[in-house]
């Protein structure tokens, strides 16, 4: 047990730990509540009030703070005498996209859905949908093309006639406009 | 009370046509908009209260509390299979609900969900006809003091609902209360962290900031736990659902758990400005707190889905005893049908209880027949709504994305909101890599404003003097309970990591 101690203590992959990721997430974080202490100077004064419109905000700062630093000191007494049995010996989840493909699918979807919020007014709901939903589709290994592109397309499409007719939810259609006016018809 | 009167009000309601099938209408509406996420039973009884301007008043009271009570259950359906909470009030739901879903336990999670929905629907009722004009008494006496310890109490399960890290779990609880800061200033309408954007004035949407975090963050991971290898895309639930009610055995463990939820949902319902979204939370963290296995908690228990949804439906009998007894309505959907009674000419209030006795002893019915409703509903579509979790995974995280995107464009028919919806996906998905709980952010989203709101109001009530709570009793109590609970649930949380750890042995390092 000593000897494995002693090992893990000198072992590089030290940085791979569950303890050394939340190191460095309470030292981001520390970071992050500076920056939202600073922005919320900027709040304005209301004359006469007995609570501040950024004493609130500033309190849960205070409180994010005093637990972030918590996490820190925990983290660092955990790295300084870790245990091989410590659950905080675990390997932490990467974000290593180079190495890892599944981090690089990861925020590949995310980067689609950005795209997605940028042209849903233009393209419309149902052809943003499709394109989403078949690219994701396809890249976790559906590789039968009729079905892809009838669930890709007949999803969003029924979604859209239950929100629009049903609910009167107004959802933009893009180049699909024709589509709206024909449905209002019938 | 007039047993006559009651026992007549009651066959009159359950023997009309009309109210019967009006109530099963709306209980079927209300299931289907629960399920979706982003329509709540709130916009389900808003959507339809045209539809019942020309009936009489009891068939129209029967349809909004169909939805109403059918929205409460329809909620837990999207919870429990795609871990998107399709109300607020589900949101504790998926804490117990999912993981039940992922162990190939999806039919019995609904079923279980059903059954304790109907369970603490018909308790709320029967409180609501017994007791209504007793807790409607103390629930008025909340000024902003209460209102604030409330919430205080509130935040207080935060500590259960933090999984193995409290301190992760407090960073995300004042994460969630930061977010609820952007925004105008609700007392002195100041700017606060909107960087100029306009969209932010209003701050940010509840629903789709819960939409990020459960729904789309869940899909993120999904795709990369498949392309790593960790999850086949082909992985579909193949369990086969034999009956839609719990068996014997199931109903015997989750009975004292739907028991305390029922109550803990009234009693919460009946107090303006809280709901089913509190009570969810409070009823989780008592019920795990009492249980003689909280580590199993969050595991995929009956007993976690018995315990949340039991307590929302109970919210529905608790926020119509203030409607009927005061005329001042408990939560926003009975703030809608205050207007239904006004426009069919019916004050409710003090006097109804003299001048419309009949009347409130055939709404008493009414919601009753509503959850009865809700129970034939839910075991006609409990095969139907499991089929969802039976599709392959590589087809159901895209359809689930789409769907939770226009969820969240639905609440303010705004593109931003789906921004912010897509941000917290971005944000849930790194919590969820790095062990940070989600729960206690979505608990902060629901507490926040009423926290803040109310504290505002007392220290300007009281020139800036705080210690002039101790002058309000009710409150001092809320904040005794409040503290009690924080140290029973460390108690309780380290048992828990000391029970772990045993169970543990070594630890993998790779």
């Amino acid at each position: 047990m000593n000897r494995e101690r002693k090992c893990l203590l000198l072992e590089p992959k030290k940085t791979q730990t569950k303890a050394f990721s939340n190191m460095i997430v309470s030292i981001l974080l520390l970071v992050f509540e500076v920056w939202a202490w600073i922005q919320s100077n900027s709040i304005k004064t209301a004359k006469n009030a007995a609570v501040q419109p950024s004493t609130f905000p500033r309190i849960m700062i205070l409180g994010m703070g005093i637990f972030t630093v918590i996490l820190l000191v925990q983290s660092v007494i955990k790295l300084a005498g870790m245990k091989a049995d410590d659950p905080l010996a675990a390997k932490a989840e990467s974000l290593n996209f180079i190495k890892n493909k599944g981090v690089l699918a990861a925020l590949f979807v995310i980067a689609l859905c950005a795209l997605y919020v940028y042209q849903f007014k233009n393209l419309g709901y149902v052809v943003v949908s499709f394109l989403l939903c078949a690219i994701i589709m396809w890249l976790i290994g559906l590789r039968k093309p009729v079905k892809l592109i009838l669930i890709s397309l007949l999803v969003p499409l029924g979604m859209w006639l239950v929100f629009y007719k049903f609910l009167t939810v107004n959802i933009p259609m893009g180049i699909l406009q024709p589509l709206r006016d024909l449905v209002d018809m019938i | 009370m007039d047993w006559n009167l009651l026992f007549s009000s009651y066959s009159n309601v359950f023997l009309d046509p009309t109210t019967l099938l009006m109530t099963l209408l709306g209980a079927a509406g209300g299931v289907l908009l629960g399920a979706i996420p982003g329509m709540t039973a709130t916009m389900g009884v808003a959507l339809l209260i045209p539809f019942s301007f020309g009936m009489d008043l009891i068939p129209s009271i029967g349809l909004l509390l169909g939805i109403y009570c059918g929205g409460m259950y329809g909620g837990s359906i999207s919870a429990i299979l795609i871990h998107a909470p399709g109300t607020p009030s589900a949101a504790a739901t998926l804490l117990d609900g999912y993981p039940m879903a992922q162990k190939g336990e999806a039919g019995r999670a609904l079923s279980v969900a059903m059954f304790s929905s109907f369970c603490g629907g018909v308790i709320g009722a029967l409180i609501m006809t017994f007791l209504s004009p007793l807790v409607a008494k103390v629930a008025m006496k909340f000024t902003s003091a209460e209102m604030l310890m409330l919430a205080v109490f509130g935040l207080s399960v935060i500590i259960s609902i933090s999984g193995k890290s409290i301190a992760k779990g407090l960073i995300s609880a004042f994460f969630g209360m930061l977010l609820c800061t952007i925004g105008l200033d609700p007392t002195y309408s100041k700017q606060r962290f909107t960087f100029s954007v306009t969209s932010l004035k209003g701050g940010l949407s509840f629903i789709p900031v819960l939409i990020g975090l459960f729904a789309v963050a869940e899909v993120i991971a999904g795709v990369e736990r498949i392309i790593d290898g960790r999850e086949s895309a082909q992985a579909k639930s193949n369990e086969k659902i034999t009956r839609v009610l719990p068996d014997g055995k199931t109903i015997r463990t989750i009975i004292p758990n739907i028991f305390t939820g029922g109550i803990i949902g009234t009693f919460i319902g009946a107090i303006p400005g809280a709901g089913g979204d509190i009570a969810v939370f409070v009823s989780y963290a008592f019920n795990k707190g009492t249980s003689k296995h909280p580590e199993k908690w969050g595991t995929g228990i009956p007993n976690g889905v018995a315990a949340t949804e039991s307590a929302n439906n109970g919210c529905s009998g608790g926020a119509m005893i203030p409607l009927l007894s005061l005329g001042v309505p408990g939560d926003s959907v009975t703030a809608i049908l205050l207007g239904a009674f006004i426009m069919k000419g019916i004050q409710p209030g003090p006097m109804m209880y003299v001048s419309e006795l009949p009347t409130v002893y055939k709404v008493f019915a009414a919601l009753m027949l509503a959850n009865l409703a809700m129970l034939l509903v839910g075991c006609a579509g409990v095969r139907i709504f499991a089929k969802i979790v039976s599709l392959e995974k590589r087809m159901l995280y895209p359809i689930i994305l789409v769907v939770s995107l226009l969820g969240a464009f639905s609440i303010n028919k705004n593109v931003f909101d789906i921004g912010v919806c897509v941000f917290f996906g971005v944000i849930g998905w790194l919590m969820n890599k790095y062990e940070f709980p989600l729960s206690p952010i979505l608990l902060a989203l629901i507490l926040g404003p009423m926290c803040e709101q109310n504290f505002v109001r007392f220290m300007d009530l009281n020139q800036g003097n705080f210690s002039a709570i101790l002058n309000y009793p009710i409150a001092i109590g809320f904040f005794v309970v409040a503290i009690g609970v924080v140290i029973f649930s460390l108690i309780n949380q380290k048992k828990i990591n000391d029970r772990e750890a045993a169970n543990l042995g070594s630890f993998p390092q790779e």
